[in-house]
C-alpha cells in the first residue's frame, strides 16, 4: 500500500517541480525580453554577444554545410540517375538545405556549441556569486547578462543557417559539378527557376529564428536556474543539448506542418 | 550625508529566517550605528553571510524588519530597492568580478551603468579608485590574472565606484597571506575613518576583526549571544565568547558531535 502512495506522491510531485520548472522558464524569457532597452543603451554587450555566439560559430556552420552538400549531391546524384533527372540536383540540393537542413542542422549544432557554453558561462557567473554582485550594484542580472546573450542568438541563428545552406550547395555543385559531371548551367538554372523566395527561402528563415529563440532561451534558463556546483552545471549543460535537440526536431515537425501543408 | 542621522544605519528587530527547516536567525535584533566598522562574528555556519544578504534584501525574512537608513528594505519596490542598492556597497568573499571584462571595465561598470558620466571623467574617477586600493597599476589585467587578494581590492574599488554610504564585507580576511590581510584591515580601516563609509563585516577570524572593529556582535545558534566594544569582549564573563575568541577547542560549542558513549558504539 505504502509504495502505491508513494508512487502517485513521487509523481505528484514530479509534475508540480516540472510546471514549476515551466513557469520560472516563462518568468525569465518574460523579463529577458523586457531587457530590450538595455542593448539599445549599451549596444556594445550585444555587439560582444555576436561575436560569441554567432562569429565564433562561423567555421564550424560552414564546413558542416559544405559536407552536408557534398553528402545531398552525391546521394542525390546516385537517385536522380536511376530516372534521368540528374539535371533536377541543383534544385534537391537547394530545397532541403534551406527548407529543412540548414535551420534544423545550425540550430543542433547551435545548441551543442553556443548553446552548452551559454550554460556553463551563466552558472559558472551564478556559483562564483557574479549575478549576486551585480544585484548589489543596483545592476539587474536579468538585464545585464542574459538579454544581450538572448538576442545574441536570435540574429545569428539566422545567419548562421542561410550560411549553412549556402555552403551546403556549394558542397553540392562540387560534388555534382565537379566530380560527377552534371551540367553547370543546368545545377544553378534549375536551382533558380523552382526554389521559391516566399515558399521556401522565408520559411527556413522563420524557421531558423524560431529555433534561435528556442535554444538560446533554453541555454540560458538552464545556466541561470542551475544548482551552483560542479555537479549541478554538468548537469544543467547536459539538459541544454538535450532539450534543445527535442524542441528543435519537435518545433521543426510543427513548423513544417503550418508552412507545407496543404 | 543622510537626513536621518540620529537613527542607526542599520535597524533589525526581531528577524527570523529558515532555510527548509532549518532555523538561521531565531529573533535577532541589532542596531548597528554610522560610521563605525561593526563587525559580526561568529563560526562557520550561523548564517552570517545570509545576514548581509537580508541586510541588501536579496533574501526576504520569514519575519521581522530589517531598515537601512530608515526604510525597510523588504517593502520597496524593485525600483526603490535598486537606488537604495546604490548606496551600498558589498565585498563577496570571491570577489565576484565579471570574469569576461579586465579590471579597469569591472570598476568602471557600475559606473556605467548609473551614471551618464563621459569617458574622460569616467576613466578619472576608476583610476582614482585603483589608485585608493593601490592597484592603478593593474588596470590592463584581467581577473584570472589577479591573485586572491588583488581580486578583493579590486572589488573594493568597483564598490566604492558609486561612492556608497556604507560597504558589507563578507569575510574580507579569509584565506588571505599575511600581507594582503594588513592590505585590507588598512584599507577598511582608512575608507571607513577618510571616506566616511560605514563598514559592517562578517568575519571569524577574531585577531584582525577585533583589531579594527568599534563595535562587535557575536551570534551563534541563531541569536545574538554577546555584543559590545571589543575591550569589552576580551574580558566578557561569558563561557561562548571566551571560547570563541579565543579559540578554546571544547567548552559550550563541544569538541564532539553528538553521539552515544564511545564504549556502547564500538560494543554495539
Amino acid at each position: 500500500m505504502k509504495s502505491i502512495t508513494d508512487f502517485f506522491a513521487n509523481l505528484g510531485g514530479n509534475v508540480l517541480s516540472a510546471v514549476q520548472k515551466l513557469g520560472r522558464g516563462h518568468m525569465l524569457f518574460f523579463q529577458m525580453v523586457m531587457g530590450m532597452d538595455e542593448i539599445l543603451r549599451r549596444p556594445s554587450l550585444l555587439i560582444k554577444q555576436l561575436f560569441y555566439v554567432g562569429v565564433l560559430s562561423v567555421i564550424l556552420i560552414s564546413l558542416s554545410g559544405f559536407f552536408v552538400g557534398m553528402v545531398l549531391g552525391l546521394q542525390g546524384y546516385y537517385t536522380l540517375s536511376q530516372f534521368g533527372a540528374e539535371a533536377t540536383l541543383g534544385v534537391m540540393v537547394a530545397a532541403s538545405l534551406v527548407r529543412e537542413l540548414g535551420p534544423v542542422v545550425t540550430a543542433l549544432l547551435f545548441a551543442g556549441r553556443a548553446g552548452s557554453a551559454l550554460t556553463a558561462e551563466v552558472g559558472l557567473m551564478k556559483a562564483t556569486e557574479q549575478l549576486s554582485g551585480l544585484e548589489m550594484m543596483a545592476v539587474n542580472p536579468i538585464r545585464r547578462v542574459l538579454t544581450p546573450r538572448l538576442f545574441g542568438g536570435i540574429i545569428s541563428m539566422p545567419l548562421l543557417a542561410a550560411m549553412f545552406s549556402m555552403f551546403g550547395v556549394l558542397g553540392g555543385w562540387f560534388v555534382g559539378v565537379g566530380l560527377l559531371g552534371v551540367d553547370d548551367g543546368t545545377y544553378w538554372s534549375q536551382m533558380q527557376t523552382k526554389i521559391d523566395l516566399h515558399e521556401d527561402i522565408y520559411n527556413g528563415i522563420i524557421k531558423s529564428i524560431v529555433f534561435g529563440v528556442v535554444c538560446t532561451w533554453i541555454a540560458l534558463f538552464e545556466g541561470y536556474d542551475s544548482t551552483p556546483t560542479s555537479e549541478g552545471l554538468s548537469r544543467a549543460t547536459t539538459r541544454t543539448v538535450v532539450h534543445s535537440a527535442f524542441a528543435i526536431l519537435g518545433l521543426d515537425f510543427i513548423l513544417t506542418a503550418i508552412m507545407f501543408g496543404e | 550625508m543622510s537626513s536621518h542621522d540620529d537613527i542607526p544605519l542599520v535597524k533589525i528587530r526581531n528577524l527570523h529566517f529558515k532555510r527548509g527547516s532549518k532555523m538561521i536567525f531565531d529573533g535577532i535584533d541589532m542596531d548597528i550605528p554610522r560610521q563605525k566598522v561593526t563587525a559580526i562574528m561568529g563560526p562557520s555556519g550561523t548564517g552570517k553571510t545570509t545576514l548581509l544578504k537580508l541586510i541588501g534584501g536579496q533574501l526576504r525574512p520569514d519575519q521581522g524588519t530589517i531598515e537601512v537608513d530608515g526604510e525597510n528594505i523588504h517593502a520597496l519596490g524593485t525600483r526603490d530597492l535598486y537606488k537604495l542598492r546604490m548606496r551600498m556597497g558589498m565585498l563577496f568573499q570571491s570577489g565576484a568580478l565579471l570574469t569576461d571584462i579586465n579590471v579597469f571595465e569591472n570598476v568602471a561598470d557600475p559606473l556605467r551603468e548609473h551614471t551618464d558620466l563621459s569617458e574622460n571623467m569616467l576613466r578619472r574617477l576608476v583610476l582614482l579608485k585603483l589608485e585608493a586600493v593601490g592597484l592603478r597599476g593593474a588596470r590592463d589585467l584581467m581577473p584570472s590574472e589577479l591573485s586572491g587578494g588583488m581580486a578583493r581590492r579590486v572589488a573594493l574599488a568597483r564598490a566604492i565606484a558609486l561612492d556608497p554610504m556604507m560597504i558589507m564585507y563578507d569575510e574580507p580576511f579569509t584565506g588571505q597571506d599575511p600581507i594582503s590581510m594588513g592590505v585590507l584591515v588598512k584599507l577598511i580601516r582608512s575608507l571607513n575613518d577618510a571616506a566616511h563609509i560605514s563598514s559592517i563585516m562578517v568575519s571569524h577570524d577574531v585577531r584582525e576583526t577585533l583589531e579594527i572593529a568599534d563595535m562587535v556582535f557575536v551570534i551563534s545558534n541563531g541569536k545574538v549571544v554577546d555584543h559590545g566594544e571589543p575591550e569589552a569582549l576580551h574580558s566578557s564573563a561569558m563561557k561562548w565568547t571566551k571560547q570563541f575568541i579565543e579559540g578554546l577547542p571544547d567548552g559550550p560549542v563541544p569538541f564532539h558531535y553528538p553521539a552515544p558513549e564511545l564504549v556502547e558504539d564500538l560494543l554495539d
